[in-house]
């Protein structure tokens, strides 16, 4: 009996609240639809909060922002709706901009990472020269992407909706081939001058301009330490003004490399989320040229081909550099959403922590390979195998979900360990920082793991080959392809012509006696006795005739 | 010798030719735009013979001439794998086709950087003698 009516009261609870449910849901379906009056609206304003009220303060923040904070456009009338409507949307631009402005200062402090991380990596006697060059690319880029750089990137890239549409920059150059039109160079946006006097074109040059800056000071580090201050102040004048920009237009300014989705059915066009391509693979690339141009230091490589350790002065530097780097890291991916209030913006957490855990497994794949291989722990190759991890995931972290980042980074720190062996050892190139390795080759990984990894979940719904679209991965290739066919030899050629002109390298004696006084006429640690490293110095002897007495000058 | 005051002014030459070649590129189509361009053009090349002219003041460096011809070369094979991928492109529609044909045009760029140009560049290196 008990039994009976235990079920009894169970089948009975059961029953009402199906009837409640039932009824809660018939409720919503049949509620009618409410619609604001311009009525309410005016109530509402009536009901804020008085000026008297609000000068008494608000601790607990809630009278501050009502409806008496929206602009009304007739006074006469009041609010109404459509000034409700104006000002929700403002709202979400103004979300946006702040977002994608906030994230641009992020990325601008990367300069100062770099700086520390180049000049650490570098002997003491050419600290300032290093310095120098970091510091001064950023005017130079800044300054020819002003002029003529974000002109033919963004000339033709309006529809960004983020940013509330950028329509000024409305011309974007193209040639028809196969019956398709494929975009070249923009053709609007010289001196941000004319329609472009824009408030969302300001803070699209703003995130772009910095992009290309950090494209830029790879170059230098590559370079360090026998490159001349005027070749190095053309050269990235040139990178700033033409060869970045045209890569960035390809994949990001509506050109031919984002339409070959549209004109040729490969997935989503090539997918480039924050620059692993646009801005590591194109600085790493050209740093690779232009060093191959500069040649090796004195004393770099003996005569049978081997080659020897040049230690830098700072590794403390280098370490906080790093970390700079990584914090800046948080403005270069979550930031390429351009903004933080739009379907499909809320995936900026999802981004940082792709880019977070990218970069935790690139440090351990670079530790753990030279941990294993050389029985100690490389501080520099763990620094740059953090910084490989986030080249990596800098494309794919729009596209990826965390399993998928942490295997990018992974194997984008053991790459890093790899490839800078391969160009020292067997292509004879120095690199003092391992630029190259980390920016261009591990730039180049990134491009081509949106190809294999992307889960069709994020920005774009790319879904690479293990998701099912082998095409998306052909998009990448010719990315790729680009890169290293077009982009490497067009900085090749540019940076021999400034070597017949200008000359790229310093002189034997500048270059033994370290660069800061004869190129920038003050010791970078003047404090400092500098003492002859007496290996370079018999290379110097026999081979220049370059005896100690450079450093008495 | 090293950084010097010519060196200042020809760099400062460099920078307001590119403002005035610039401004010529904006007003193209207007009545000062193309005179601009040519102004801007000559300020250029005036800058850079002027730094060519100055070059040889730099003293010896540590490098030696290499064979250009053989760095024009690889600096063809490079360009020429990327004209293989986007042939392939339209040579066929397959997905699969398209594919092996990047690789290839790949794999033929990085012949040019990874073999070729090392070689050119390393072929009279001061490191060897």
């Amino acid at each position: 009996m008990r039994k009976i009516v235990r079920s009894s009261s169970i089948c009975l609870c059961i029953l009402t609240m199906a009837l409640a449910m039932g009824a809660s849901a018939w409720a919503q379906a049949s509620a009618p639809a409410v619609s604001l009056t311009t009525k309410e609206l005016a109530a509402a304003a009536a009901q804020a909060p008085t000026t008297a009220d609000l000068a008494q303060g608000d601790p607990s923040g809630t009278k501050t922002g009502t409806a008496t904070n929206i602009p009304v456009s007739n006074p006469k009338v009041g609010l109404t709706l459509a000034d409700t409507a104006n000002q929700v949307g403002q709202n979400q631009i103004a979300i946006n901009f702040v977002w994608t402005l906030v994230t641009g200062f992020l990325v601008m402090f990367m300069q100062a990472g770099f700086a520390m991380v180049e000049s650490g990596l570098c002997r003491v006697k050419n600290s300032n020269h290093t310095y120098m060059m970091n510091f001064v690319v950023y005017g130079c880029g800044l300054f020819a992407y002003w002029l003529l750089g974000f002109a033919i990137q963004m000339g033709g890239a309006a529809g960004v909706a983020n940013l509330g549409g950028l329509q000024p920059l409305a011309v974007e150059h193209a040639i028809s081939l196969f019956g398709k039109s494929w975009g070249l160079f923009g053709g609007t946006g010289y001196f941000l001058s004319g329609h472009t006097y824009d408030v969302g074109v300001m803070v699209i040059f703003l995130f772009e301009m910095v992009f290309m800056d950090t494209a830029l000071t790879i170059v230098t580090g590559a370079c360090a330490e026998r490159w001349k201050f005027l070749a190095f102040a053309v050269s990235s004048f040139i990178m700033g003004a033409v060869t970045y920009p045209l890569y960035g237009n390809w994949a990001w300014g509506g050109g031919w490399l984002a339409q070959l989705g549209s004109n040729l059915h490969l997935g989503a066009g090539y997918a480039d989320f924050a620059g692993s391509g646009v801005v590591h693979a194109v600085g790493g690339i050209t740093a690779l040229a232009v060093s191959m141009i500069v040649g090796p230091r004195i004393g770099k490589f003996n005569s049978d081909g081997t080659s020897n350790s040049i230690i830098g002065h700072d590794i403390s530097a280098v370490m906080v550099g790093c970390f700079i780097l990584a914090f800046g890291w948080f403005g270069f991916n979550p930031g390429s959403t351009l903004g933080a209030s739009a379907a499909g913006n809320l995936r900026i957490g999802t981004i940082a922590v792709d880019t977070m855990l990218a970069g935790c497994t690139g440090t351990f794949g670079a530790l753990l390979y030279m941990w294993m291989k050389n029985g100690k722990v490389d501080a520099s190759m763990s620094g740059n195998g953090l910084l490989a991890g986030l080249v990596a995931i800098t494309a794919p972290s729009g596209f990826v979900n965390t399993v998928g980042a942490c295997i990018i980074g992974l194997i984008a720190g053991v790459l890093v360990c790899l490839s800078c062996s391969f160009v020292e050892n067997f292509m004879k190139v120095d690199d003092p920082v391992g630029a190259v390795s980390v920016h261009g080759t591990c730039g180049l990984w990134g491009v081509l793991s949106v190809g294999l990894f992307a889960d069709g979940t994020g920005m774009g719904s790319v879904r690479g080959l293990f998701y099912g679209d082998p095409s998306q991965l052909v998009a990448q290739l010719v990315g790729i392809s680009t890169l290293i066919g077009f982009i490497f030899t067009f900085s090749f050629l540019v940076n021999l012509a400034i070597d017949v002109f200008v000359g790229q390298r310093v002189s034997v004696e500048s270059e033994i006696g370290g660069l800061d006084l004869p190129e920038m006429g003050q010791l970078g640690y003047p404090e400092f006795v500098y003492r002859p490293e007496p290996e370079f110095m018999q290379h110097a002897e026999a081979k220049y005739g370059v005896t100690s007495s450079v450093f008495a000058s | 010798m090293a950084a010097n005051r010519s060196q200042g002014r020809y760099y400062t030459l460099f920078l307001v030719a590119s403002i005035v070649l610039c401004a010529g590129l904006y007003d193209y189509s207007g009545g000062m735009g193309k005179l601009l361009l040519i102004v801007g053009a000559v300020g250029l090349v005036a800058s850079l013979l002027g730094m060519m002219r100055i070059k040889p003041l730099e003293g010896r460096t540590a490098l030696k001439p290499g064979p250009g011809f053989m760095k024009l070369v690889g600096a063809g094979v490079c360009a020429l794998g990327w004209v293989i991928t986007l042939f392939g492109l339209h040579m066929t529609s397959s997905m699969g086709g398209r594919l092996v044909l990047a690789l290839v045009g790949i794999s033929v760029s990085l012949f040019g950087i990874v073999v070729v140009l090392p070689a050119a560049f390393n072929k009279n290196a001061v490191w060897k003698a």
